[in-house]
């Protein structure tokens, strides 16, 4: 129980500091690694998370294989999902996307310019927008408990 | 013919709305207290005559009280339903308003894109060079392809422009026959006058060459 409490007390400090939280998700389209492309303004309506990776982040395969878990269990509750790989080259970030087998687009930002304007700091790290399209809480690392964390954050934003 | 002007806007629009929301708020906020002031809305009123809530709110012995609260209550909602379309046509002439200021008749000018068939191609991207400084580069989502192919026309740029000569060119990325990626630009010189000018981007399928065609026409 500690354990958990000193994990949610620190997740809550990570969020204080990350200055989008309450502010309007910057909008962004991107190129999919397989498939169409992706704007985020057209999932207004939706709970949206966004996870950034990169094809050399270990826990970045766990993590967006927990993540189409929970997209298979709320996908009708109005969940949208879109990872989004920060490699340079995209070649690389193609090869790690076929391999990651997950139901939801993964899209590449070479130029870096989406993971600007979301100041990602680290990896991987998950953005929950509501559907109002405001960021509602961050997750800038991978584990059981920020799992368990992640889930109940989603739970509250689809309940809205 | 379906419009997307409103749907998509340009990629620059979105600190414009942002200041056109923040420009309603206090509007919205002042047309409600307007509309439902605190000692309407069962808040104590100020001074020495203050009742407790509980006692205001208490009805009297013998009165059902949710039966005979109903009509106001719809009465309340009628007039909230009232204001909500006041701030929506507010918006819109706020909208309307704000085009006419940033983008004046005599400097205005706007590019339209349009996709006739599309067997041949499937749009990608665009990008759009105005007297050779790139003005947009847009990407199509799935949706936004499937409104421009049943008719739909995007306004992809509206900007303004000094009377003279001027060059638009117009770089279509995406994919052509055989899914193999295709890249084609097309480019016009034209005189901008006095008035607005309107210039769209065409892409149709030749079906005699088995090839897109690409084309600006300019709305004399």
């Amino acid at each position: 129980m500690a354990v958990m409490a000193l994990g949610c007390s620190l997740a809550v400090q990570a969020q204080s500091r990350y200055a989008l939280i309450g502010q309007s998700a910057p909008d962004f389209a991107l190129h999919a690694a397989v498939g169409g492309n992706a704007r985020l303004s057209e999932h207004r309506g939706e709970v949206v998370v966004l996870s950034f990776w990169s094809s050399r982040c270990t826990p970045c395969r766990t993590q967006l294989a927990a993540l189409n878990r929970s997209l298979a269990t709320y996908h009708s509750a109005g969940l949208a999902m879109f990872g989004i790989g920060v490699d340079d080259d995209p070649a690389q970030a193609r090869e790690f996307a076929r391999s990651a087998s997950v139901s939801f687009a993964l899209l590449l930002d070479p130029a870096k310019g989406v993971s600007r304007s979301y100041q990602v700091d680290n990896l991987p790290m998950t953005v929950l927008i509501d559907r109002s399209g405001t960021v509602r809480n961050v997750l800038r690392d991978y584990s059981p408990e920020s799992e368990q964390l992640y889930l109940q954050q989603l739970r509250a934003l689809l309940n809205e | 013919m379906l419009q997307m002007t409103r749907a998509m806007p340009p990629i620059d629009a979105a600190p414009r709305h942002a200041a056109r929301t923040a420009l309603l708020a206090p509007l919205l906020a002042g047309v409600l207290l307007a509309a439902f002031p605190p000692a309407a809305l069962g808040a104590p009123p100020a001074g020495p005559e203050v009742t407790t809530p509980a006692a205001s709110a208490a009805p009297p012995a013998g009165e059902p009280p949710a039966a005979e609260s109903s009509p106001d209550t719809r009465g309340l909602d009628q007039e909230i339903q009232g204001l909500k379309k006041d701030v929506v046509d507010l918006n819109k002439d706020l909208f309307i308003l704000e085009e006419e200021l940033l983008f004046p008749a005599n400097t205005q000018v706007a590019v339209f894109l349009s996709v006739d068939v599309g067997q041949f191609f499937a749009l990608d991207s665009v990008q759009l060079k105005l007297d050779r400084k790139e003005v947009i580069n847009y990407l199509y989502t799935p949706r936004e392809l499937d409104a421009l192919l049943k008719g739909g026309v995007q306004r992809l740029y509206l900007g303004n422009l000094k009377v003279g000569a001027h060059e638009l060119v117009a770089f279509f990325s995406g994919k052509g026959p055989n899914e193999r990626a295709y890249k084609r630009g097309a480019s016009l010189r034209f005189e901008k006058g006095v008035g607005a000018k309107y210039l769209e981007l065409k892409i149709d399928d030749r079906q005699r060459k088995l090839q897109p065609e690409f084309e600006i026409k300019d709305w004399e």
